[in-house]
């Protein structure tokens, strides 16, 4: 059944069952978020970018988590949505090392888009919250231990996309997230026979990642 | 049915009554140890041991009882003596060392003495001794939850039995599970894990939820770096929280019980695991409970050491072997949880809350506490307080009171400045709460949280900056890193909050901590991220000229932001001769001046405040002053002189 | 011990490991509960550990890391015969525990989280061993030491040390 629901004053319908955020992308209404994808069965709402004010909720919410409801009155552009989205966006750029320039994800990256949408720069309100040997040298720490990716994980903004789109494809996921909190990273542990790996047939990681923190080797 | 049921409890309860008697009967002293953690920490062990080989050194018979902790940690070891032949009622006596026990054994047990000197009180009011139960930390307490804790061996069901116990299980069997959650509902009980969410709300979702193979799991997974009651009642009398287990089990319709317990505490894992296999023999739990056809299978999982766990759905998902990550919520655990089955998770204070409840109506617990907020809360109040350890008292009492009547204040003349409630949720209050009535709305309007029950009374020499800087940290460090605010977020409050102690902070840095404390407030995911500005917060609220002071003049009015505060010996008072500062300081940062007093090497000080320790209280020459540049300047003589 | 000696008896523990992860059942579930007995046995997750678990679960080696690495249980280097184990509960931060923790540090010249050389000591934060009146609090071994201060920490470590070279002259005199 189609539902009648009402963002920033534009009439859109969507289907029963879907969340909020699909609904208004395949509207051709953006609301920046970097780890949703059409497919998730459960939404993994840990990027919380894509709040959205409904009439009725005292806070924004993230839309990615919010099932559409017949007669849902829905704001993207509100003050409060926006300080949220701003914070978060300032805060994922306060880990992310800018090397724009020589960053294969250049022009086509997330971060640049909703840069430009939230009409902020790239450069972070907080200091930059990266290992003192980058800051001090420059260059970025890569994750060589994979024998076809290496993995940069100050440019990850850990959407968890990787692991999601390699689930999905293979049945198992063969990269996980390792440790926990501000040291959280994607890991490859343990998986060094090449043989027993998709190996450069399959490149779902690379492809999906949103900043290129997941390179082919053999490109770089 | 109901016939197999009561002669099976019959014969149990009679059992139980009949060992209990033989022992209060037997003619022998009876010494009561307290064995839990806390006491085994204080010595209990060595105590123990000190009685048994002196009862065989002197040829005496008595009964060593190792009881649970009844939550006088200020007084452990606790031995409690009972020595009817002596004509004096069970005497409490406190900090029985190892020598303290032998003496007892030699003079009290063997001639009758009972050593008023080091008698605390007698357990019960008589003519002889003053009783324990004129004191405030004994009589204002409520004790529904701990009841018997402290009071029966955690280790036999039979002493729990004899006691009353499972007696509220076994009504309970015969009642229609709808009327069980209609009294809980009635009653009004919150879950005493923090939030406060209605427990009959959550056992009536749950029973309505469709499902096969329903779940009820018991929260032990104590995080909170300065709360430990729940691991107190686990290890003081784990039958009672089984019992209010396996109540919600039956009246949810559950087949299975988790009780989900930190590795850290090995003792209440060895201990639960005792009290199931107990109630397994005695047809309590497993199948066909008491032959009334309720299965129930209870297991214990090990939490492996992770704060965020203690969350619902990161809990489930540690069980089911997953990185401890939240979920969001909705669907919520009543109605999709474990295996995507119902699953009823409630905390242990609340399970242990749930036989008395039964037992004596629901009315009654109303008649406790506010209303609200009905029945009892326990605290663990610790840090400058004369009587720490756990506090049951009715919700609704003031801060005061508990503080003050109940703990004995604050110790050595020192004023009283702030109280930190419910760990790293929750929040700082001053002096002007004291008399605010704690239950789980004030608290929560004051920007604090009940949160555990964890309860850091501090003195004038806290600092709330230091401590709000502690909390972040601990919160920083057990983020589990998923979403975005609480991740990178608490990171920089830590950030600011390390400059402000350091003596770096700047203008702007409060005006930063408050609004990213609301972004992150607002933009987290799970309930840890979204109290974890709290403790900040609340210390800016009221105790914004603190955080003024280490920015602006880089001071630490509470003395306690190392960087910010220095020692120095004032030389009128410093004796000649006297070396007791120089042997204790770790990094021979004490030197002789020329005159042969002390001066302290400011580059080595470490600012451990040893040599303020060691000062003789005839001297009290070490100062401690903020900020460090007022501690006069004293020459170290060069090294020739000073080792002629 | 000579050295063959000290590989047969690695060898044994992680046969018996082996053995162990073996009669659990092949459930996901039983991730968490299987390393924290090999954890007992080993006191660390050694990586041909994290690989016997991987197979016996039929799950990539990589998720068992992802979950292991998760926990503050779990830790991936021996630790020290003596672990050092420091409380930084909220009571003992207010007594100042990190002031232990630090001298700690200084005395053994390790940092938190790291084992001496000679593998007899190791030091480690805890976030609350629930002894809060005592505080501050520290642990070496299984012992508790309550309302420690700076300068009990060398004596505690003196003590071991003369205790580990009495227990080594002893040894010595009954090979002779």
């Amino acid at each position: 059944m189609m539902l009648n629901i009402l963002i920033d004053d534009k009439k859109i319908e969507a289907e029963e069952g879907k969340n909020l955020l699909q609904a208004c992308l395949d509207n051709g209404i953006y609301i920046p978020n970097l780890c949703h994808v059409k497919d998730m069965a459960h939404p993994q709402a840990s990027c919380r970018l894509c709040f959205v004010e409904i009439e009725g909720e005292k806070k924004p919410v993230p839309s990615c988590s919010v099932t559409v409801r017949e007669g849902m009155r829905v704001k993207t552009d509100t003050p409060s949505v926006r300080r949220l989205q701003r914070s978060a966006f300032h805060l994922l750029l306060s880990r992310h090392f800018i090397e724009c320039k020589v960053c294969p994800a250049n022009r086509k990256c997330e971060l640049q888009k909703i840069a430009k949408f939230l009409k902020v720069g790239l450069k972070s309100n907080y200091p930059l919250l990266l290992p003192k040997a980058v800051l001090e040298t420059g260059k970025q720490e890569t994750d060589e231990s994979h024998p076809i990716f290496n993995y940069y994980p100050n440019r990850c903004v850990l959407c968890g996309l990787c692991i999601h789109v390699c689930r999905t494809t293979h049945g198992i996921a063969l990269l996980t997230f390792a440790k926990r909190g501000i040291d959280t990273v994607i890991s490859f542990y343990g998986e060094e026979d090449v043989s027993r790996l998709p190996g450069d047939k399959c490149l779902a990681c690379v492809n999906i990642c949103p900043v290129s923190a997941i390179t082919l080797k053999s490109l770089s | 049915m109901t016939e197999t049921l009561h002669q099976c409890w019959t014969a149990i309860r009679e059992e139980a009554k009949a060992r209990r008697n033989a022992f209060k009967e037997a003619a022998v002293p009876k010494i009561h140890i307290g064995m839990a953690t806390c006491g085994i920490a204080s010595g209990a062990m060595e105590t123990k041991k000190a009685f048994e080989d002196a009862l065989a050194e002197q040829n005496i018979e008595a009964r060593i009882h190792t009881v649970g902790c009844a939550g006088h940690c200020y007084a452990e070891p606790v031995v409690v003596i009972d020595h009817p032949a002596s004509g004096f009622p069970p005497i409490f006596y406190h900090q029985v060392t190892a020598g303290k026990a032998k003496m007892l054994t030699n003079l009290f047990l063997k001639e009758g003495d009972p050593r008023f000197e080091h008698v605390y009180g007698a357990t019960e009011i008589n003519e002889l001794i003053p009783s324990v139960m004129e004191f405030p930390r004994f009589n204002q307490e409520k004790r529904i939850i701990m009841e018997k804790c402290g009071r029966i061996d955690p280790e036999d069901i039979h002493e729990y039995i004899a006691e009353g116990g499972y007696e509220t299980l076994v009504k309970v069997l015969e009642l229609p599970p709808e009327q069980v959650i209609a009294e809980i509902e009635k009653s009004g009980l919150r879950g005493r894990g923090g939030a406060g969410f209605p427990t009959g709300r959550k056992w009536a979702l749950a029973r309505r939820a469709h499902g096969e193979n329903k779940i009820v799991i018991c929260n032990a997974d104590e995080g909170d770096p300065g709360a430990y009651m729940d691991r107190t009642i686990l290890e003081s009398n784990p039958h009672q929280i089984l019992e209010g287990l396996m109540i919600c089990a039956y009246t949810v319709g559950a087949r299975k019980a988790l009780i989900y317990v930190r590795a850290e505490y090995p003792l209440a894992v060895k201990l639960v695991t005792k009290a199931i296999e107990q109630a397994k023999e005695l047809k309590l739990a497993g199948g066909n409970i008491l032959g009334t056809g309720f299965d129930l299978d209870i297991s214990v999982f090990q939490g492996s050491g992770a704060f965020v766990c203690g969350e619902e759905t990161a809990l489930i998902q540690s069980i089911e072997g997953q990185r401890g990550m939240p979920l969001h919520r909705p669907p919520y655990p009543v109605e999709k949880g474990l295996g995507g089955e119902p699953t009823v998770i409630n905390n242990v204070k609340t399970l242990a809350s749930v036989p008395p409840i039964l037992e004596h109506g629901a009315d009654w617990y109303r008649s406790i506490g506010t209303e609200n907020s009905p029945g009892t809360a326990i605290f663990s109040v610790v840090g400058d307080v004369l009587h720490a350890g756990l506090v049951e008292i009715p919700m609704g009492v003031s801060l005061r009171t508990l503080i003050f009547d109940i703990c004995g204040g604050v110790p050595n003349k020192k004023k009283f400045k702030a109280v930190q409630i419910g760990g790293p949720s929750g929040g700082c209050l001053p002096e002007h709460f004291l008399d605010t009535p704690i239950d789980f709305d004030s608290l929560t309007a004051a920007g604090a949280m009940m949160g555990s029950g964890g309860m850091v009374v501090m003195n004038e020499d806290a600092c709330v900056v230091n401590v709000s800087r502690f909390f972040l940290d601990f919160t920083q460090k057990e983020s589990c890193g998923k979403c975005t605010f609480c991740r990178i977020g608490t990171c920089h409050l830590l950030g600011i909050l390390d400059r402000l102690t350091k003596g770096e902070g700047r203008e702007g840095d409060i005006e930063s901590l408050e609004s990213l404390s609301e972004d992150i407030k607002d933009g987290s995911l799970c309930g840890l991220g979204k109290t974890a500005p709290n403790p900040v917060l609340t210390s800016i609220r009221y105790f914004r000229d603190e955080y003024e002071a280490h920015i602006r003049e880089k001071k630490c009015p509470g003395k306690m932001c190392r960087p910010l505060t220095a020692f120095y010996i004032d030389l009128d008072k410093c004796a000649r001769g006297c070396d007791a500062c120089v042997g204790c300081c770790p990094v021979d940062a004490v030197f002789t001046t020329r005159n042969r007093k002390k001066g302290i090497d400011q580059a080595l000080c470490v600012k451990c405040g040893e040599c303020m320790v060691a000062c003789p209280p005839q001297y009290d020459a070490v100062r401690k002053v903020s900020p460090p540049e007022l501690a006069p300047v004293i020459e170290r003589p060069a090294t020739k002189e000073s080792h002629p | 011990m000579a050295h063959e000696e000290i590989l047969s008896e690695q060898e044994a523990i992680e046969k018996d490991i082996r053995s162990r992860v073996a009669a659990f059942e092949k459930a996901r579930g039983n991730l968490i509960p299987i390393l924290q007995m090999i954890q007992e046995k080993q006191a660390y997750l050694p990586p041909e550990a994290i690989n016997t678990v991987a197979a016996h679960l039929e799950i990539p080696v990589c998720e068992v890391y992802g979950v292991a690495t998760f926990y503050n249980q779990f830790r991936f280097h021996p630790p020290g015969r003596h672990p050092v184990k420091v409380c930084m509960g909220t009571a003992c931060h207010v007594k100042a525990g990190d002031v232990i923790l630090e001298n700690f540090e200084r005395k053994l010249e390790i940092r938190e989280g790291q084992t001496t050389p000679d593998r007899e000591f190791s030091i480690e934060r805890v976030a609350c061993v629930g002894c809060c009146a005592l505080a501050p609090v520290a642990l070496i071994g299984d012992t508790v030491h309550g309302h420690m201060a700076p300068s009990k920490v060398e004596g505690l470590l003196l003590r071991i040390r003369i205790e580990k070279e009495k227990a080594e002259r002893e040894k010595v005199r009954g090979e002779r």
